[in-house]
């Protein structure tokens, strides 16, 4: 029973981070229709910009948090602005798939030439002090990083529901067209979209640092998780996100103590499969 | 006429002419060129190329990008490398084998994911991959994470092991013309216009009487037996398989060649993948020991400034280029459009008459 809910905690505060990634990656989905590969490595240059930042102004990694989030944004609003606004106007969906594709490449290629193979990490004061609740430790950085990634959660969803630009984001997602008769300016909406998308994989990014490796392609698995969460959780539904994130979490968890963790990725990309196929006979379906 | 006809003549002479020199530096230069490291370049620049034109014919001709097909490159490889371990069978019955394997799997177990469109056909193509790769690692049978080797021994063709890479050379030489080849024929066949009717309006196809879901199956079928052929001449060359062949960023690597070469045209995987395996390749050998990942950085680079700056491709810039009207009225002395066409239509005419 304990080694149960033991996993049960461990797949919840994984899922928190799949939930956040698969935000990020709604927020933009959403907006664009476009799919961004390369979400996992804005997480895993969240993860070497707290490095950085730790290393050379010896930051606290959760101190890092709102540096890194508002360096992200205004990384992912340049690559907009940049590269993906102007493919979006081709309107060759094969075109936006392999820029986000040639992004990771860049982004992963460019780290493994910046900071090299090695695997790092960040040690802090607490990084080895774990609380026990009953039958249940949880290590402390997990702990903390899982009530950030609440938090964060909770303002985005806000954020989206009653500030003027999240309803600007919201009604870009719903119909651009509408969007730009009723005096929305869709390219500043997408800017700040694909800025805040970003924003969201860095900050995953930062809080994995206090207790996660880091190394170039540590975004990789990240990434296609956040892909998994947008599909289950409904696109545009921040809740659903949630909700799909910590399934994802608590079904890799449960594999992994039922059948064998050496399953847990075969087991994800099964049901993954399953459930699009499912999904899409469901839609054809209600036609 | 006569000296029209004369002219078009003399420009499928000079077409050919030009061909057929491509043809014989590429057959002559091992003759020439004795380092295995160049010629491991040019043995790369082959099944690379020829992946990516299979990779192709799913995604720039049908419009079905995939981001998986080094999961069918590696079951491939498997199902070949397995065939000639566990039974002792010949190399080139294997390949036939891994290739029937391979159709069936991307026919039958592939088949309900057809529903899917755009990015979701992509998400299920990596899932697929990712989850066979994953079937491979945890099952004994296919060796684990682990790998299969294939048995070393003396030189001979029927086996298809050599030590010297010339014999490779030619072998991927004669499947990368066969492969364009049929990939020609695919184009200008039945097939061909309705892959191509299908990328751009799948329910307007539908509407017009061609079964997307029918020709879709063909083509992934088509391109997936391709790319497990791949994986056959893959493991007979390097002699050892392993999980590693069918990770994502392989499906990747696949794929780039033909889009910066022109995914719209048949020829944009060869061209792409003769500018840019051989670039990487020398970055690689030349840097990776200093800067590793500088070959895939610079890789992705010209990825990036192809797709911003010319979205068609090299081919597709070199077909609106000046480049190309200067070869074609310079040096291949192609006539006028209306006098080819007259002269085709005459001929064509002709033979109904006879």
């Amino acid at each position: 029973m304990s080694t149960f809910l033991q996993a049960c905690v461990n797949g919840l505060l994984m899922g928190g981070f799949y939930s956040l990634m698969g935000m990020g990656q709604n927020v933009i989905f959403g907006a664009m229709k476009i799919v961004n590969f390369c979400h996992g490595e804005m997480l895993m240059v969240g993860m070497y910009l707290t490095w950085l930042l730790h290393q050379n102004f010896g930051l606290d990694p959760y101190a890092c948090v709102p540096i890194v989030a508002v360096i992200m944004f205004f990384l992912g609003a340049v690559i907009q602005f940049t590269l993906i606004t102007p493919a979006l106007e081709t309107k060759s969906f094969t075109n936006l798939l392999f820029l986000t594709v040639g992004l990771g490449l860049l982004l992963s290629n460019g780290a493994l030439v910046l900071f090299g193979s090695e695997y790092r990490t960040i040690s802090t004061s607490y990084s080895m002090t774990y609380i026990n609740m009953g039958p249940v430790t949880m290590a402390l950085p997990r702990l903390i990083s899982f009530g950030v990634l609440l938090v964060v959660s909770v303002a985005l969803f806000v954020f989206l529901k009653y500030s003027t630009v999240g309803k600007q984001i919201r009604a870009v997602s719903q119909n651009p067209v509408g969007a730009e008769v009723v005096g929305i300016n869709t390219k500043r909406i997408y800017v700040l979209t694909y800025g805040l998308g970003v924003a969201l994989a860095g900050v995953a990014g930062a809080l994995l640092t206090g207790f996660y490796t880091i190394f170039p392609t540590a975004g990789a698995s990240f990434g296609f998780r956040a892909l998994i969460v947008v599909v289950v959780g409904g696109l545009g539904s921040i809740p659903g996100a949630f909700f799909a994130g910590i399934f994802l979490g608590l079904l890799e968890t449960m594999v992994a103590l039922f059948v064998s963790p050496s399953y847990s990725d075969l087991i994800v990309f099964v049901t993954f499969i399953v459930i699009l196929v499912v999904r899409q006979l469901i839609v054809i379906r209600r036609k | 006429m006569d000296e029209k006809k004369k002219a078009v003549r003399a420009y499928h002479r000079n077409v050919g002419i030009v061909i057929g020199l491509i043809l014989l530096v590429f057959l002559i230069i091992p003759v020439f060129v004795k380092s295995p490291y160049i010629l491991n370049i040019f043995v790369l620049v082959f099944y690379i190329s020829t992946l990516s034109m299979a990779w192709n014919l799913l995604g720039g001709m049908t419009g079905q990008n995939s981001l998986g097909h080094a999961a069918y490159m590696g079951l491939g490889a498997y199902a070949s490398c397995l065939l000639i371990t566990n039974t002792g069978a010949n190399p080139w019955v294997a390949a036939i084998f891994g290739m029937i394997v391979v159709g069936l799997v991307a026919g039958v177990i592939f088949y309900p994911c057809f529903i899917l469109r755009g990015p979701y056909f992509t998400l299920v193509s990596i899932a697929f991959g990712e989850a066979l790769r994953q079937f491979i690692i945890n099952s004994s049978f296919f060796g684990r994470a682990s790998g299969i080797g294939l048995p070393f021994g003396k030189d001979s063709w029927l086996d298809f092991r050599f030590g010297s890479k010339v014999p490779y050379y030619y072998v991927g030489l004669v499947m990368v013309i066969l492969i364009y080849l049929l990939m020609k024929k695919i184009e200008r066949s039945r097939m061909g216009y309705a892959l191509r009717t299908i990328r751009e309006d799948e329910d307007a196809a539908a509407a017009m009487g061609i079964n997307p879901t029918r020709y879709k199956i063909m083509a992934v079928v088509v391109s997936a037996m391709v790319a497990a052929l791949v994986g056959f001449y893959y493991a007979c060359y390097i002699r050892y398989i392993d999980p590693e062949l069918m990770i994502q960023a392989k499906s990747t690597e696949s794929v780039l060649p033909a889009v910066v070469g022109g995914a719209a045209y048949v020829e944009g995987p060869l061209v792409g993948g003769l500018l840019m395996i051989p670039l990487s390749e020398f970055l690689r050998a030349k840097y990776s020991a200093m800067l590793p990942g500088i070959n895939m950085l610079l890789y992705a680079i010209v990825l990036l400034i192809v797709i911003r700056f010319r979205p068609s491709g090299i081919l597709g810039w070199y077909m609106h280029s000046r480049v190309k009207t200067f070869i074609d009225t310079k040096i291949l002395r192609k006539p006028s459009v209306e006098i080819l066409e007259e002269v085709e239509f005459s001929v064509s005419h002709g033979r109904k008459e006879a």
